[in-house]
């Protein structure tokens, strides 16, 4: 899909979870981050981690050199947990 | 464990082998590269649009066929100006926990809308794309689907596209 919409000439950024499948599917460019599939933005609530994460993957359109390049985002599932729960303690939603 | 060790591995290690043991045929290998095309515009002139394999949809829209054997090789526009309450997820392929939650971990038109409020990026278009990514033929998905989807993101203006491969 990525790579349909690249050759248009349209530059594409991909979020993967998955570093393995995106080093076989090639596509231009890709964020890779280490969390739950299904959470390619992070978690509940946590809009800085979710901005980061947009930002970060937009980044790869003006600064990837390569096709094929994964950048990596330095960032842990566990840490992002843990600042999920703490944000959703402050916001009520969570003792 | 090291933070350093966690941030470079993922969290579930031989993704790729297991689905094509679970789905045999179903996951890609490429082995050319599609050449870059350049962003013609800095980021905060650039109107981007948003692609995602995740299944969601309008509420309003006809419902993907999560149970599809080969595949539901159909797409659905979405208004960058949906809420998360205007939208539901009809995939079944991965963990919706945080998602039913808060949409945004998945497909996250808020932080996207604000993005182009604060002008962070140029705009976003009128839609975003939205289809669901299973498929146990990755060819017909490429002839079919893939081809449909490129001509109708590149009908909807965009100059950058972000995709979330679910």
């Amino acid at each position: 899909m990525q790579r349909a919409i690249e050759r248009r000439g349209i530059p594409t950024v991909s979020v993967t979870v998955a570093r393995d499948v995106t080093e076989r599917a090639k596509p231009p460019r890709a964020l890779f981050v280490p969390f739950m599939m299904g959470h390619h933005f992070g978690v509940p609530f946590h809009r800085a981690l979710q901005r980061r994460v947009l930002t970060a993957a937009l980044e790869r359109l003006e600064l990837a050199e390569r096709s094929g390049e994964i950048a990596t985002l330095p960032v842990t599932w566990a840490e992002a947990r843990r600042q999920g729960d703490a944000i959703e303690r402050e916001l009520g939603l969570k003792r | 464990m090291t933070d350093a060790f966690e941030t470079a591995k993922q969290l579930r290690p031989g993704l790729w082998e297991t689905v094509n043991e679970r789905y045999p045929g179903s996951m890609i290998t490429k082995v050319d590269l599609v050449p870059l095309a350049p962003l013609r515009k800095p980021l905060s002139q650039t109107r981007l649009t948003f692609v995602s394999s995740a299944g969601v949809q309008p509420r309003d829209s006809l419902p993907f066929d999560v149970v599809h054997p080969v595949g539901d090789f159909t797409f659905r526009r979405v208004p960058s100006s949906s809420t998360p309450a205007d939208l539901e997820i009809h995939q079944i392929k991965y963990p919706t926990a945080g998602a039913a939650r808060d949409l945004n971990v998945i497909f996250p038109v808020d932080r996207l809308s604000e993005l182009a409020e604060d002008g962070t990026i140029g705009g976003l278009t009128p839609n975003f794309f939205s289809f669901i990514g299973y498929t146990i033929d990755p060819a017909g998905f490429e002839r079919t689907l893939a081809e449909a989807l490129a001509d109708a993101v590149a009908a909807e203006g965009a100059e950058a596209v972000l995709l979330c491969p679910a």
